[in-house]
């Protein structure tokens, strides 16, 4: 044999070498704790296969494009107060208008004209000019900021999930965003899916609010409430959304409260723990929120000194203690209530000035071991920090960790049988040189699986049909070449020569052929999330082990198969 | 040498086109007139809704699970029955595996799983029932992963377009194309007139197989080209059915054992897997057919057209 053709066989052997070395710790299931094999890593299952939380989180992105541009609005005028520029007014409008660009109306003297022009022009890269009359300015939040806005929202949103996840103890969570307003989490092996959900949905907005009990009292306005209910044929049904009823009745009391005032609920429980959908009691509160969780320094869980019922105690920080402080001691004898994702959780009397910046929150009634949990979890999500956004749950699977067992002894079944089928056909149609074909499929099979476990690519139900699938696809290679083998063989050449010229005129055949295949795997990968990834991502390390196995590995062999046919002095090949 | 066919085969597919045209034409009109009309049965991927798999002892029949959900108040409820497993083993261990699905807006969907608990979780002991699985896709998220979806299929017909353009040239790659949109709209057709359920592992097969479709498709267009260059005196007639011929018995292995792989893949794998091979089974052999009869046929046309346009051309440039 040549030089070159051990320098082949060499690489070869390496390369097997590697493969078996990574797929070693997953086919024998090596305990990686205690063997003393070198190499721990095991191939990583989609969730699909060993069950766990799949969930596709949209961020809302209304309300945080609202809330920029109310802030905007109230900083431009500070900004003209403080430059001494004239205005009439500064209004936000959204109505007409796409969610994420409200505009402001800045209403002046119309000769002041240049001088705000100028003002906004210097000061303001965040603001557009839309449109102007005599007056009257139209802005708009400019297209930078806005993509800003999102941007440092998502990330955000990110991060924070990561915090509370992390918290929570999942091992090997991936958060990650998808497009440019979605979150994608997956989660394997957690078992409290329900909790895990919770954790990650709330928004966790801690705000402090005065409960402005001198326009209207407690009874009032649970009397106007019900009213505005009956009047409206307007109730709340379990499983419809608390936050979309409670935006309807501010809505409807519009007029009937003083401005700048709200109406929010406290939920009430029933006995089992379980929030009661027809009962919840009705605050008015200032709308101003004197207070929020951006403050917050610390959270924990603690107990209540009189009935040993789990709370949450929370410290401020120095800015927000010293607020805290201020608002304590203009509001004493009136109420301030702790609200929590626009809920109220409590709304205890002010008795003195609140210096220090401690508090606590109180969960209500419950059963010891549930409450517990609560308290837990809140207390997690304080100290994480609120999401920038409120998120919706557009999509969530679940996997049960028996079903991912029995998915995959079905789906390794189902592959052996495809793989065996198509092992002994191509043994039995070429002989000898089928069998050649067969040695070079299974350790192709050896290379994606080698390649899956080294890129820590992800293994899925759908991969493990593409691995099946690759075979089939592979061995097509294989019979391109064989063909075009005979063809040359009947065309009178020698074993050699019809080796030699099927193999290089089969491969533009074949480079053509897994280029295509290629393309359609990458518009799945670019496409598909999750288990359709994961088939996206065997079909493609597939399609370049194949091509190595079909034109380096079978070409090898065929060498040393056509050497063993020269020795004997033989013209026959068995193909 | 074993061999199924003769390496002197000659049949005469190319004389026999119009008709195949015809077939093909009719099938590929009546999927897509089934497609605005009857339309597929779209999965909750695409629709949107909440699906949750169940296993409850073998006593509970679907007439009881119906009954026993129909009272938790569960909006468009549907209970289909997917398995049995362990019997024989005695009574005791023998259960039975049911798909709850239901529809609504966002909020309740949500509730699906814990509902399903709720009732369960009345009669039944923890351990002695098991939620498997639960899906829940919004209705907004369903309708936009439906449209990413037949877009994706219009992005990889795009790229093999592209890629076909560049490696033969416009006599080939519109034969190629269409007959793997050929493919995926017959297959289409297929779930349409089975009402097989379309969901995203049957949208994945279908971009697999626009991949692979191609294949045959190459293998029959590598030969034309070829003879193309070594025959010039053939027309595009005879060239086309010599390479057909020539390629025949490739075309027909390659297939076939790809057939095996997915024919296992449908028989043992199970649940997903299933749905997938399906798929791929019924690709396969409207691809290997579209290749032999519809992409070559395309190839011919075309070469007359561009030959008459050049003809025009060079009359034109000889009166000026």
């Amino acid at each position: 044999m040549t030089k070159n053709w051990w320098a082949k066989l060499s690489l070869l052997v390496f390369f097997v070498g590697l493969s078996v070395v990574y797929v070693y710790p997953t086919l024998s299931g090596l305990d990686v704790e205690k063997s003393r094999f070198p190499f721990k890593q095991k191939i990583n299952l989609g969730l699909d296969l060993q069950g766990g939380l799949y969930m596709v989180l949209g961020v809302d992105f209304n309300k945080v494009f609202k809330d920029v541009v109310d802030r905007q609005g109230s900083s431009l005028q500070d900004g003209m107060k403080e430059k001494k520029i004239e205005f009439k007014s500064v209004k936000t409008v959204r109505d007409g208008l796409p969610v994420e660009d409200p505009h402001i109306v800045v209403e002046f003297d119309a000769a002041k004209r240049d001088e705000l022009y100028k003002h906004i022009k210097k000061d303001y890269w965040t603001l557009r000019f839309v449109d102007e009359k005599p007056g009257r300015f139209e802005l708009g939040l400019s297209r930078e900021y806005r993509v800003d806005i999102r941007d440092r929202t998502m990330n955000q949103s990110i991060e924070v999930i990561r915090n509370r996840i992390d918290e929570f103890g999942v091992t090997e969570p991936s958060i990650a965003s998808q497009g440019t307003d979605r979150v994608v989490v997956e989660l394997p092996g957690v078992k409290e899916v329900d909790r895990a959900k919770d954790l990650i949905g709330k928004t966790a907005k801690l705000e402090f609010k005065i409960v402005n009990d001198k326009a209207m009292n407690p009874g009032q306005v649970a009397e106007l409430v019900s009213k505005i209910e009956k009047d409206n044929n307007l109730f709340y049904k379990e499983g419809q959304k608390f936050s979309a009823y409670v935006a309807r009745i501010n809505e409807l009391a519009k007029g009937k409260i003083p401005e700048s005032n709200e109406i929010a609920f406290e939920r009430v429980r029933t006995v089992t723990g379980q929030y009661d959908p027809n009962q919840r009691i009705a605050y008015l509160l200032h709308s101003k929120t004197e207070v929020t969780g951006d403050d917050l320094q610390d959270a924990n869980v603690s107990f209540d000194q009189e009935n040993r019922r789990p709370i949450v105690t929370f410290s401020l920080n120095p800015r927000g203690a010293s607020m805290f402080d201020k608002v304590t001691g203009e509001h004493v004898k009136e109420r301030l209530a702790i609200v929590l994702d626009n809920i109220v959780h409590s709304a205890p009397v002010i008795q003195t000035r609140i210096s220090g910046g401690h508090g606590q929150i109180t969960l209500g009634t419950g059963e010891g071991d549930q409450l517990m949990k609560e308290a837990k979890d809140l207390a997690i999500v304080l100290r994480a920090g609120a999401l920038p956004a409120q998120l919706d749950f557009l999509e969530q699977r679940v996997v049960g960790p028996s079903l991912g067992q029995d998915s995959i002894r079905k789906g390794v079944l189902a592959s052996f049988v495809g793989m065996l089928a198509v092992f002994l056909f191509i043994m039995f149609y070429y002989r000898v040189s089928g069998v050649i074909a067969a040695t070079s499929l299974l350790l192709n099979v050896l290379f994606v699986l080698g390649i899956l476990v080294g890129l820590e690519a992800t293994l899925t139900l759908p991969g493990i049909a593409g691995i099946a699938l690759t075979v089939g696809i592979a061995v097509d290679s294989n019979i391109v070449i064989y063909e075009r083998i005979r063809e040359e063989l009947r065309l009178g050449k020698k074993p050699q020569g019809a080796v030699e010229a099927g193999f290089q005129k089969a491969l533009r055949t074949i480079l053509d052929a897994n280029v295509t295949n290629a393309a359609a795997a990458v518009v799945l990968l670019i496409y598909g999330t999750g288990p359709i990834k994961g088939f996206a991502v065997t079909m493609l390390i597939g399609i370049i082990t194949t091509l190595f196995s079909a034109v380096f590995v079978s070409k090898l062999i065929f060498d040393w198969y056509l050497r063993v046919i020269e020795k004997k002095n033989s013209d026959t090949i068995s193909i | 040498m074993f061999q199924f066919i003769r390496p002197d085969i000659k049949v005469d597919f190319v004389g026999k086109r119009h008709f195949f045209v015809a077939v093909s034409v009719i099938a590929l009109a009546a999927s897509i007139v089934l497609f605005f009309t009857k339309g597929l049965n779209y999965g909750i991927d695409f629709t949107g809704g909440a699906e949750v798999q169940i296993q409850v002892p073998h006593a509970w029949d679907i007439g009881k699970v119906r009954a026993e959900l129909t009272t938790a108040g569960i909006k468009g409820l549907k209970v289909q029955e997917i398995g049995l497993a362990g019997e024989g083993a005695g009574a005791q261990s023998a259960v039975r595996q049911f798909l709850v699905k239901a529809q609504g807006d966002a909020g309740s969907l949500n509730q699906t799983s814990s509902t399903v608990e709720q009732v369960l979780l009345k009669t039944l002991k923890k351990g002695e029932y098991e939620i498997q699985r639960v899906d829940v896709v919004g209705p907004a998220a369903g309708s936009s992963l439906r449209m990413s979806g037949f877009l994706s299929m219009l992005y990889a017909l795009i790229c093999i377009l592209i890629y076909v353009t560049i490696r033969f040239d416009f006599r080939y790659s519109p034969g190629a194309v269409i007959a793997l949109f050929h493919d995926a709209v017959i297959t289409l057709g297929i779930f349409i007139i089975t009402q097989k359920q379309f969901d995203l592992q049957v949208l994945a097969a279908i971009l697999a197989l626009i991949g692979y479709s191609n294949n045959d498709t190459i293998i029959v267009y590598d030969r034309v080209r070829e003879t193309t260059q070594q025959h010039p005196e053939m027309t595009i007639e005879q060239i086309v059915n010599k390479a057909i011929n020539e390629t025949l018995a490739r075309t027909i292995l390659t297939s076939l054992t790809t057939f095996f792989t997915v024919f296992a893949l449908w028989l043992l794998g199970g649940g997903v897997i299933r749905d997938f091979a399906f798929t791929l089974m019924v690709g396969l052999v409207v691809g290997t057919y579209s290749s032999v009869f519809i992409a070559s046929t395309i190839v011919i046309s075309l070469t007359h057209f561009y030959k008459k346009r050049e003809a025009r051309q060079k009359l034109a440039g000889a009166k000026a």
